[in-house]
């Protein structure tokens, strides 16, 4: 994909929504990742994490956010100009992840504004984790919100 | 020990941890494939002029830490609040500096405030402040933790 074709901070407004991917939380990748950063039983011990306040075995939050920025990372910034995010205004993590559980992202842009450095701007999103189930299909189980950097097309 | 007797303004130390270019590039390419977080040659040609580690990267090490100092803390016989550490989120979350291959972080978290969670008025609302420096003391990445602790019955 060439330079032109790839999507700059130009190319974004607000109220655009984007998704980006979806997958299904496995044990393996729930446990894998727990082990190295979040070793808590409800999120490494199946046994344990049917007594927690979870419910079953869960995500940790903190990999649910790394999940979805992969979901970022595949479904839009391989086809745009990302220069990486400063920070994350808030993380609201409002419902557990169980294994099994199918998720997927969706982006929304809240608004663009230059940065004082003449080659890039910022676009606001407000990025959903929402889990598809049979009945109730898009419950939001985590949203942040996070300002990341675009190059400009033309600077100055 | 219940969320009436915490304490405010008490800092502790969490911990250090050695981002590598190994570390750095195994996270990144599980969760952040970006060219600048797994690819020394194109992070070269990057903005960051080099490699970095990914901002989830960065935060995930603090959980890791605030997991294990306290269990040595509870291992030393210390009382806590609670098995398990649920939150409903965090905020203010700043990548101050980028972090390269190399760089060792210190993270430390300080209570700062007390709030109610009115969805589950059995808990209340405990925030940290949170940081990580270098050696030399610089500032490398801050954020507002939140967890909920029981009340007393």
């Amino acid at each position: 994909m060439g330079e032109a074709e790839l999507l700059h901070f130009e190319d974004f407004r607000s109220g655009q929504i984007f998704r980006l991917g979806r997958l299904t939380l496995t044990a393996e990748e729930v446990i894998a990742f727990a082990r190295e950063f979040d070793p808590q039983p409800q999120h490494t011990d199946p046994q344990a994490a049917k007594h927690s306040m979870l419910g079953g075995l869960a995500a940790s939050g903190w990999h649910l956010g790394a999940l979805a920025m992969r979901m970022m990372v595949d479904g839009l910034f391989i086809r745009a100009t990302s220069m990486g995010a400063p920070g994350v205004d808030e993380i609201q993590w409002r419902r557990p992840v169980l294994v099994g559980d199918t998720i997927r992202l969706e982006g929304e842009v809240l608004d663009t504004r230059l940065s004082s450095r003449p080659d890039r701007g910022f676009v606001r999103f407000r990025f959903s984790m929402l889990r598809e189930e049979e009945r109730r299909n898009g419950e939001l189980v985590m949203m942040f919100v996070c300002s990341v950097m675009f190059r400009r097309r033309t600077t100055g | 020990m219940w969320f009436e007797d915490i304490p405010l303004g008490v800092k502790l130390t969490l911990g250090s941890y050695t981002f590598t270019e190994e570390n750095i590039i195994a996270f990144g390419k599980r969760y952040d494939p970006q060219p600048f977080h797994i690819d020394k040659d194109a992070a070269s040609h990057s903005v960051y002029g080099g490699l970095i580690a990914s901002g989830w990267h960065t935060a995930a090490v603090w959980m890791k830490l605030m997991m294990a100092e306290r269990h040595t803390r509870v291992a030393a016989g210390a009382e806590e609040t609670q098995e398990n550490y649920v939150s409903p989120g965090v905020r203010e979350l700043r990548w101050l500096k980028p972090v390269r291959p190399g760089t060792t972080l210190t993270y430390t978290n300080e209570t700062f405030a007390k709030l109610d969670w009115k969805s589950r008025p059995q808990f209340g609302l405990l925030e940290g402040k949170n940081e990580a420096r270098d050696e030399a003391g610089e500032l490398y990445y801050s954020f507002i933790n939140r967890v909920l602790i029981a009340r007393k019955p």
